[in-house]
């Protein structure tokens, strides 16, 4: 038999029984299509987070830390990093190398480093206008913030110490819809900071209650430059300042408890520095050479093959899920061959006499049940991306109410689109074996006296 | 009579197990059918005639036994070989018509011609040819059921013929229609012999119309051959 013949009898017979190859292919349908759309979620994560590190260029930066008393000893790669409690930074170890402003200028003469920043962050109350709200600022140079993408305005420059990026939902928080009104506004930033001064503990005794922390509150004001779009660094920031305002404002530093039980005086060595590299390639060398002085690192981009194992596992877990639905619908196609199977026993008969072997009577059912994956192939990736499409939407339009920017959760790559089609034949190919096997063992005397 | 033994059959034997019972449908049956001729079969119900299509037909294997066509020995052929065979060999005819319902009379009589592989216009030219053959080309487009039971047997031999096969084989070909149809069916088949130079092995009831047109009656009774008569020498 020709291959046009097989197909042409696999169709006109599927459209004999139109009812039941609807019901069977919708079946297929509904189960390649939640495949499809788990799987292109997978995708959809996936990218989102390596488009987004690769937009803020997340690959090409390092964590430094002292290695005395360090504070976020889970991201040491370094055997040799001896164990034990932290004991209150710098100030444990006065040999130990220092994660100061000197390290700052001189760490970015090392070949292949952009910039470097301290990776500092503090608690404050903004206020714009007559609206003020709990934020999080964090401490950002003017070279690091450029890249990042600005609903409205523009980043700060170096000669620019007043100069803040507040972040489109702190706006929204702060009563602003429009980013384009915030840029140039003033606004006032109120930091906190542990004061155990005589005057301060003086007033806690005679307030009677309305000051019951010894908390001092310093104000400082600044002019909004841009409103960035979405956080880097994990979204932490609600607002950006250069290193130079932040080195002239008391603070409590976030990422120290420590802090609190020292003056601010004393916190002048920062807990962990970022250093920017100019490409992914840099971050190698210049890891050695900072550990070579003395400092723990850790570079995002080390950590590439863990996160594609977790990519992996991800989309393991979510075409698990996904397969729950095309396990049903082949055994609805087993279902439905063995069904025609039957009705046309005789048929089969008929066929084997006039000369079709066991291999021509298989191969019409087997693509009678192929052109079954195919139809469901193709419409379940079409009902797959419109599902999916819906959901994008509908989520989008509640994140936009959180100032959220607008992301494509789902991904659909073209492998994705024929390995959906080509999975389907597949899988309802595998699912005909059986009942074609059983057609193509009928026996033509037994079959040819079946009424 | 030129008895070249064109079909052959030696000590054929077929047993047809139903669990632990054993039924002998044919038992030791030798005979030899010339190239050309007509034969007729005849035989009380379960005198293993349909048992004998069927093996001459391919569609069965005998239990033991051998049979030969043309010199090749059939009975050995694999599963495949025999399909090929039935193929390209063997036309047969059956008394319940044995059409595909679903089928126009033209795909009907085209479909051994699918399996084949012949291009779809050449299947449908030369099963248009055979309808126009047995005087059916008006109703090419009808399915079985709109057709009267001696249409559907002339659609079955144009579909027996569509192969150009060298053996017809018709079971109880007139058993399911009413005398004067049985008649013209007869005076079909005994054309296709006579004009095509067809090997016709025949199983009817209708012993007097049979005499009329077979070189050869063979009469079997529980499953062996109980008669053999020469009725015409040449083919």
């Amino acid at each position: 038999m020709r291959i046009a013949d097989y197909i042409e009898q696999a169709c006109g017979n599927l459209w004999k029984k139109k009812l039941r190859t609807f019901l069977t292919t919708s079946g297929v349908v509904i189960g390649i299509g939640a495949l499809v759309c788990m799987f292109a979620f997978g995708q959809g994560v996936q990218r989102n987070v390596t488009e987004q590190f690769n937009k803020l260029d997340l690959f090409n930066y390092i964590n430094v830390y002292a290695r005395g008393g360090d504070r976020r000893r889970e991201h040491s790669h370094d055997p040799d990093e001896e164990g034990g409690p932290p004991v209150g930074g710098t100030v444990a170890d006065a040999n130990a190398p220092r994660l100061d402003s000197r390290f700052l200028e001189e760490v970015q003469k090392i070949e292949g480093v952009e910039a470097a920043f301290p990776e500092l962050r503090f608690p404050a109350q903004i206020r714009l206008g007559d609206k003020e709200q709990f934020a999080l600022v964090q401490v950002l140079s003017a070279a690091i913030c450029r890249p990042m993408p600005l609903r409205a305005g523009r980043c700060y420059e170096v000669n620019e110490p007043k100069g803040l990026i507040i972040s489109e939902s702190l706006l929204r928080r702060l009563s602003v819809n429009e980013p384009s009104e915030a840029i140039g506004r003033p606004i006032e930033t109120a930091t906190l900071t542990l004061d155990f001064s005589l005057a301060t503990l003086w007033r806690m005794v005679t307030s009677r209650g309305d000051q019951a922390l010894p908390i001092a509150r310093e104000s400082h004001r600044f002019v909004i430059t841009g409103v960035a779009e979405r956080m880097p660094f994990g979204g932490m920031g609600d607002a950006y300042i250069q290193p130079e305002a932040a080195a002239g404002m008391r603070k409590l530093s976030l990422t120290s408890i420590w802090d609190f039980f020292q003056p601010a005086s004393a916190t002048t060595n920062y807990p962990s520095i970022t250093v920017k590299v100019r490409s992914p390639k840099d971050v190698a060398p210049v890891k050695k050479e900072l550990e070579s002085r003395g400092f723990r690192t850790w570079a995002l981009v080390e950590q590439l093959d863990e996160m594609r194992i977790g990519f992996l596992i991800m989309d393991m877990v979510l075409i698990a899920v996904g397969m729950i639905g095309v396990t049903v619908a082949s055994l609805g196609i087993v279902n439905t061959m063995v069904m025609s199977i039957l009705e046309r026993y005789r048929e089969i008969g008929i066929m084997k006499a006039v000369g079709a072997t066991d291999g021509d009577v298989q191969r019409i059912f087997l693509f009678e049940s192929g052109a079954i994956g195919l139809l469901g192939g193709v419409f379940g990736l079409v009902l797959g991306w419109a599902v999916s499409a819906i959901i994008n939407e509908v989520v989008n339009a509640l994140m936009s109410r959180q100032a959220a920017p607008r992301m494509e959760y789902f991904s659909f790559p073209w492998w994705l689109c024929l390995g959906a089609i080509a999975f389907s034949i597949l899988v309802s190919l595998a699912a005909g074996i059986f009942p074609t096997r059983r057609a193509a063992r009928v026996d033509p005397v037994v079959a040819l006296r079946h009424d | 009579m030129s008895d070249d033994g064109f079909i052959e059959t030696t000590d054929l034997t077929k047993v047809y197990k139903f669990g632990a019972v054993e039924v002998v449908a044919l038992h030791g049956v030798t005979l030899s059918i010339s190239r050309g001729h007509l034969v007729g079969v005849t035989g009380a119900s379960g005198s293993g005639k349909s048992t004998l299509m069927n093996l001459l037909g391919g569609l069965d294997t005998p239990s033991s036994g051998s049979i030969r066509v043309a010199g090749r020995l059939i009975s050995d052929l694999s599963k495949r070989e025999l399909a090929l065979y039935r193929r390209n060999m063997v036309g047969m005819i059956f008394q319940s018509f044995n059409l595909v319902n679903a089928y126009t009379a033209l795909e009907n009589v085209a479909l051994p011609l699918l399996f084949a592989g012949v291009a779809k216009k050449e299947r449908q030219r030369r099963a248009a040819e055979l309808l126009h053959a047995v005087g059916l080309e008006a109703r090419e487009g009808h399915r079985p059921t709109e057709l009267s039971g001696g249409e559907q047997q002339r659609v079955a031999i144009a579909r027996a013929l569509v192969n150009q096969p060298q053996i017809l084989l018709a079971d109880e070909p007139t058993g399911n229609l009413d005398s004067k149809t049985s008649r013209q069916i007869v005076e079909t088949l005994a054309d296709l012999n006579r004009n095509r130079g067809l090997t016709v092995v025949m199983i009817s009831h209708e012993q007097d119309l049979l005499r009329e047109f077979a070189h050869v009656m063979i009469r079997l009774q529980d499953g062996a051959v109980a008669d053999r008569k020469v009725l015409r020498q040449n083919p």
